[in-house]
């Protein structure tokens, strides 16, 4: 039974960005939110209304369904997808099929950000938003 | 490479310069600004002109560290004539980095209300007519949806209706209810006619030692978001302090008539937060957390039509519109600071403001004839409102001026023994020598206040205090220029700094750290004495002679003596910065 990244209590989120620092640095090496497979978004105007955008793992991607030449696909552990850099056209279908709009887009090299569902942005995460939660069936994150 | 970015608003012009040579000699920040401000501020430059720069500027530890948080702001001010500087937090710093630069230099006019757009290195200037006149929240609103399909994490930085008439009071807010507070950026911004800057990007930088780096930043984050040294901050935040400090006389009360509030129960940290806060949010990158915002419902019609309003609160503006005004209700005080927020005045400004107007009152110097009917009365928080109302609406000259700032309007009008202010602006509650000598003319600038608390009920050894507080107001030269935020100082030790600058690469050490903290430090008393300030010339507010404060009643002597024994400190940065300073560099 795996692990996917999920969001327990959006409500704590208090917006310091830590959880994409975190990720970014992690699998990027970089200093900076740019590269996160997960997105903190502000809304406009509402203070400290935040909407935490991560991975939903899921079991029949929609990313993966629309990709051209299959460089995105089922992830092997059977949620999630994954990237097989060389095989990708950069057409960015897959960022837009993703319905939940957590799928991210790295500008540099045109390349989609998919999430391993490491669990690195929980770590630094100071308010427990976020938590690592078994993979069951098909159930998809609220 | 570190870079500023340069844009006249009168042509759209901009340029891009490396000043990665600042960098090394001045760490960053303030350091740099301090160093670019003079060699443009003169006596003579009108600061609402278009001539006059603002400088925005980040540090090394931006983005790289947590709790690097804040953005500095240099200019020359129009409510003082003095330097002015002052720091905000919320998205601003990550963004200045995000779109590849460190320092944002703003000089000219343009020609008709604009916001400037920064993303990455496009500049642009964008007419917005349509938003000239509208409330600091609002243009937030506007502005975050209209640039909402930009890369990274945008920024807004904007001026309410106070900026747009130039009162000197006015703030320049930032993001969520952040502020460039004191002195009167807000004002050098109208001036300009630049209603907002949006500013975002997608740059970062690679690390290049990540294990070194991964370990330090863990320490780091760790402290931060867990550890003692930043729980006050985690929990009630400043406004923990409300109740403590009346207790030793210490909470501004009724214009500084005295140090107890009666009721400081009814607007404490506690009592906010278990009635008003409804959650606490962070600055980009800073695990803590301290911003608490508040809420309040408010029935607006029969039978259940409510609305509810939300806005920052902290101690700084709880005593400044609550004790200070003796409002004991904590709903009347974020109703107010609501309002302020919206009009874009420093808080602590216009409350100091509204306490002499009410004190001049009681007194017979200002009546019913200079405010248009209304009885000023402490406590009386709806006619406070109606004070606020008739300062945005312009009502009359009299409350024209009270945005003008309380050294203006006693100067005007009298009373000038009832008006607390430190070189015409006022700042805090306490520590008044710190008002006085500081260089941001805020108790952010010693904390001389903590100090006060340290030697509470100890026999006065003067020489040692100054020295504190002295040596306080150095090692803040060196965290401003990183720029960490105050509330991060107890993490951000003088080794941890060592430690993270040579990781990025900065050939220093503690002793060589002393030298530029003085360096900067002395480089900003000359710019200041250029400006027109001095030592000599300090006055402790009159009537704070005849209150019982914390540390018992404060005589002009005393006041003198700690100015002389601090001028004396200041003697040899100036020495230091000055031999610096006639080095040639870039």
């Amino acid at each position: 039974m795996g692990k996917k990244l999920s969001v327990k209590d959006r409500e704590r989120c208090i917006g310091c960005y830590s959880c994409m620092f975190a990720c970014s640095r992690a699998w990027h090496n970089i200093i900076g939110i740019e590269k996160s497979a997960m997105r903190v978004k502000n809304y406009p105007g509402v203070e400290g209304a935040f909407s935490v955008r991560v991975c939903q793992a899921c079991l029949d991607p929609e990313c993966a369904q629309v990709c051209p030449t299959g460089a995105l696909k089922l992830s092997k552990r059977g949620y999630g997808v994954e990237l097989e850099k060389e095989k990708c056209t950069h057409c960015m279908k897959c960022v837009k099929a993703c319905s939940a709009s957590a799928l991210q887009w790295d500008e540099e090299t045109k390349l989609p950000l998919p999430c391993l569902h490491c669990g690195i942005c929980v770590m630094y995460c100071p308010t427990n938003v976020l938590e690592m939660q078994e993979v069951i069936g098909n159930v998809q994150n609220a | 490479m570190y870079k500023m970015l340069e844009i006249d608003l009168s042509t759209g012009q901009t340029k891009v310069k490396d000043i990665s040579e600042l960098f090394s000699r001045f760490i960053g920040g303030t350091g740099v600004l301090t160093y670019l401000a003079l060699r443009e501020l003169t006596r003579e430059l009108d600061p609402l002109s278009p001539q006059a720069p603002i400088f925005f500027g980040i540090g090394p530890f931006n983005n790289y560290f947590p709790s690097a948080s804040k953005t500095v702001a240099i200019f020359k001010s129009p409510l003082t004539g003095d330097l002015g500087e002052s720091h905000a937090g919320g998205r601003l710093s990550l963004a200045i980095f995000a779109a590849g630069f460190h320092v944002i230099k703003i000089t000219g006019k343009a020609e008709k209300p604009v916001y400037l757009s920064i993303d990455n290195e496009r500049v642009n200037l964008v007419p917005c007519r349509s938003l000239w006149g509208r409330s600091a929240l609002s243009v937030e609103r506007i502005l975050r949806e209209k640039e909402d399909n930009r890369k990274g994490k945008k920024s807004i930085v904007r001026i309410g209706p106070a900026g747009e008439r130039l009162s000197p009071i006015a703030c320049v807010t930032v993001d969520s209810s952040r502020h460039f507070g004191r002195l009167g950026l807000g004002a050098i911004l109208g001036s300009k006619n630049l209603k907002a800057v949006v500013i975002s990007g997608n740059r970062y930088n690679s690390i290049s030692d990540k294990k070194e780096y991964q370990a330090f930043y863990n320490e780091l984050f760790k402290d931060l978001a867990f550890s003692e040294n930043t729980y006050k901050y985690r929990d009630l935040g400043t406004s923990a302090n409300v109740v403590p400090l009346s207790k030793i006389h210490s909470l501004p009360t009724r214009n500084f008539s005295q140090g107890f509030f009666e009721n400081a129960q009814r607007i404490s940290g506690e009592y906010f937060a278990e009635n008003f806060l409804a959650q606490q949010i962070s600055c980009s990158h800073c695990p803590i957390g301290c911003i608490h915002i508040g809420t309040l419902r408010e029935l607006f019609a029969d039978p259940h039509m409510y609305k509810t309003i939300k806005v920052s609160y902290d101690h700084e503006l709880i005593y400044s519109i609550g004790s200070n005004l003796s409002i004991a209700d904590a709903g009347e005080v974020l109703k107010l600071l609501q309002f302020i927020e919206r009009q874009g005045w420093d808080a602590i400004s216009i409350g100091v403001a509204l306490a002499w107007a009410t004190e001049a009152f009681q007194k017979g110097i200002i009546n019913l004839s200079h405010t248009d009917g209304l009885a000023l009365g402490f406590g009386d928080s709806q006619t406070y409102m109606k004070v606020l109302e008739n300062i945005s609406s312009g009502k009359n000259e009299f409350y024209r001026d009270l945005e003008k700032g309380v050294y203006h309007c006693a100067k005007k009008y009298g009373a000038e023994d009832l008006a607390i202010h430190f070189n015409r602006n006022m700042t805090g509650p306490d520590a008044f020598v710190g008002y006085a000598v500081g260089v941001r003319h805020s108790h952010l600038d010693c904390a001389g206040y903590s100090i006060d608390q340290k030697f509470l009920g100890r026999q006065q050894d003067l020489e040692k205090e100054v020295k504190m507080m002295y040596e306080e107001s150095l090692w803040r030269m060196i965290t401003n220029s990183l720029v960490t935020c105050l509330f991060a100082r107890g993490t951000y030790t003088p080794n941890i700094v060592e430690k993270g600058l040579r990781l990025l690469g900065y050939d220093v050490d503690i002793q060589q750290l002393t030298k530029v903290s003085r360096v900067i430090h002395g480089m900003k008393y000359i710019l200041k004495e250029r400006l027109g300030f001095d030592f000599e010339k300090l006055k402790l507010p009159a009537k704070l002679t005849r209150i019982y404060t914390g540390r018992g009643m404060i005589t002009l002597e005393d006041f003198k003596e700690r100015i002389r024994i601090y001028t004396q400190l200041v003697l040899q940065d100036k020495y230091l910065a000055k031999e610096l300073l006639s080095q040639q560099f870039q």
